[in-house]
């Protein structure tokens, strides 16, 4: 009965955890920014639309690509330019992307084909290029899955007013659920990662940037070392957020909320996702990422389920805890007007359970597969190419194993 | 070159997508041209009559609605996506053995054609309505009860009313199709959002119902690539 007391203060702790971070998205989203679209900064001076260059690196298909990219086209903004950049000439994002050039014929749209092989992370090998080829002096960082409403550019530029600034981040939802995979994947970024994300703004105001949309200036990119300073970084927005704070650039995280559109994800992909994700937490964080744990109470009160007994009352301590999960998630998701099918939040601790299962992994193995290649992720998250020895002798795949450990 | 799809199933029979999310999922993708051709199955044995009975097929009562439907659809795809969409159907002949089934895609089809009639009728039908002549994976697949092998037995008496064959379908490939040189392009055989990644049919022509049927009956400009993410 011990084990079941002391899994039922963790998981208690961890409600307590999850009710601070309901506070935190609550709050930040309530947040009156002074920089909101409806209003400019105290009302002093009519803000200066500097123009911009949205820098969207594709890679393949995602979800809904066509309305994702045509959602830039109808920014209401004054001057922008929209770079797809692409590594491949086969890539079918290709395509996509010139129907939209097709489409919006007034825009300033170019598509850049031109394989980079400066770094290990593609993102930022396909960002180098599109930063190559970009004209004005604000850059905006755009990931292919995102969605956003017109007014988007207005909200986060606003922020930009004060020079201080040096990087706009968002607060965002994931939408669109129309598979298992999917529908557990907006529950978790409408849930973990969007609660988590606001409780380290509000609370801790520490920077934590998701790629998602990073607006900066060319000029503070450029003194942290510009992209070439996290081309070898799977966290490269984590990283560059944290550099900007420590030249004494502020980050921001806007809460004008954007859509990350995950439709039609298989389980396999939800969890390799998250399993990279957690890969990425924990050599970022260290001690911290046990933590996360804690932000998991669902988990910790099916545990005493394995450890002792299963009796009736750690079975209702695991029913009342997995109630109190589902009604929080249901609670961000009307705060952030989530679209989620309310039933779908029965899936909750589901979800939680097949999260806390994959917690574990990363604490065993540091080799990534992301967009079909593979790497070894090290401290920091500096990424190292990932060389398949199979064929090796047991001696050598022994001694490189160890190598990758302490990589 | 356009990217095509002509071998698509919803709702209206056995997929297990909408009409419009179908429309959506090609459209999103950057697809030019796709037919759907939902299921008309014979009613003439068991098998059909249980395919009637779970409703997985097009029948004479609803085929206008269907029609009406793609035809809105089509509307709608080309004003957002640029994406030609072609009504048709695949005329479904199940029997227990694999050399007695047949499965026909009739692309452009106008009016409705009942699968229980022999293939003839069936072939001058779709003639008479200026519809193409589709033979759907004719040959053994990886996929033992899907296989419709009766067209390629009887290749001497039909070939000549078939406008073209399905030389690839989702993951298989019919070499048997280009050794004896027959008109071929290469569909996915859409059942479900997966099948998105499949063979296709690249083709070198206007992006007109006309001008497509024209290129896929001369066979030239044409080439099939599998679709990968």
């Amino acid at each position: 009965m011990e084990i079941f007391y002391f899994f039922a203060a963790l998981a208690l702790l961890g409600l307590a955890a999850y009710v601070l971070q309901i506070w935190a998205v609550r709050s930040c989203l309530m947040r009156k920014e002074s920089c909101s679209p409806q209003s400019t900064i105290a009302n002093q001076r009519l803000p200066e639309w500097h123009p911009v260059s949205i820098l969207k690196p594709l890679k393949g298909l995602d979800d809904n690509l066509f309305d994702n990219l045509a959602s830039f086209c109808t920014l209401d903004y004054p001057q922008y330019e929209i770079i797809f950049s692409l590594q491949d000439w086969n890539d079918p994002a290709h395509k996509v992307a010139r129907k939209i050039k097709d489409k919006y014929p007034d825009k300033d749209i170019s598509i850049i084909v031109e394989r980079c092989n400066t770094g290990l992370n593609p993102k930022i090998n396909n960002l180098l290029t599109a930063y190559k080829y970009s004209k004005y002096p604000y850059i905006l960082i755009s990931d292919s899955n995102v969605m956003v409403e017109d007014g988007y550019l207005k909200a986060i530029f606003r922020h930009m007013q004060n020079s201080d600034v040096g990087l706009v981040s968002n607060v965002i939802r994931g939408v669109r659920s129309r598979s298992i995979g999917s529908i557990l994947e907006n529950l978790h970024m409408n849930s973990f990662i969007v609660g988590s994300v606001c409780f380290l703004d509000r609370f801790l105001k520490m920077p934590c940037v998701v790629g998602k949309s990073m607006l900066m200036k060319k000029s503070d990119l450029e003194e942290i070392g510009g992209f070439e300073a996290v081309k070898d970084v799977l966290a490269e927005d984590y990283v560059i957020g944290k550099k900007m704070q420590k030249r004494g650039k502020k980050v921001i995280l806007s809460n004008h909320l954007i859509n990350n559109v995950n439709e039609y994800w298989g389980l396999k992909k939800f969890i390799n996702r998250h399993t990279r994700w957690g890969k990425l937490r924990w050599k970022l964080g260290g001690a911290k990422y046990f933590s996360e744990l804690l932000g998991n109470p669902v988990f910790l009160s099916c545990l005493p389920l394995i450890f002792c007994e299963a009796t009736t009352a750690v079975l209702a301590f695991a029913v009342i805890v997995s109630l109190i999960k589902i009604i929080g998630d249901f609670y961000i998701g009307r705060i952030t007007n989530a679209d989620l099918n309310p039933i779908f939040y029965t899936l909750s601790p589901l979800k939680d359970l097949i999260i806390g299962i994959f917690w574990f992994i990363p604490l065993f193995s540091n080799k990534i597969v992301w967009r079909g290649n593979k790497y070894i992720i090290g401290k920091d998250t500096i990424l190292t190419e990932y060389k398949n020895n199979r064929d090796a002798s047991w001696r050598v795949r022994f001694v490189s194993m160890i190598r990758e450990r302490f990589a | 070159m356009l990217l095509c799809d002509f071998h698509i199933h919803t709702k209206y029979s056995d997929g297990s997508v909408e009409l419009r999310r179908a429309i959506d999922l090609f459209g999103q993708a950057g697809f030019d041209v796709i037919a759907i051709t939902d299921h008309v199955v014979n009613g003439d044995n068991s098998i059909g009559k249980l395919a009637h009975k779970l409703r997985l097929s097009v029948t004479a009562k609803n085929f206008d609605e269907y029609i009406a439907s793609i035809k809105d659809e089509a509307e709608r795809a080309w004003n957002k996506y640029e994406m030609l969409v072609i009504p048709g159907v695949e005329i479904t002949k199940n029997h227990l053995s694999t050399d007695k089934s047949a499965h026909i895609l009739i692309i452009d089809i106008k009016e409705f054609i009942p699968a229980c009639l022999n293939y003839e009728q069936i072939f001058l039908e779709a003639k008479r309505q200026d519809a193409l002549v589709i033979a759907c994976h004719p040959h053994h697949t990886s996929d033992i009860s899907r296989d419709t092998l009766f067209l390629w037995n009887n290749r001497d008496k039909y070939a000549k009313y078939i406008d073209a064959w399905e030389i690839a379908n989702r993951d298989d490939v019919f070499n048997v199709i280009s050794l004896k040189k027959f008109p071929y392009i290469a569909n996915s055989d859409f059942h479900r959002t997966r099948h998105l990644y499949s063979w296709k049919t690249l083709l070198n022509c206007d992006k007109t119902a006309a001008s497509v049927k024209q290129c896929i009956k001369n066979n030239k400009g044409v080439a099939i690539t599998i679709f990968r993410n």
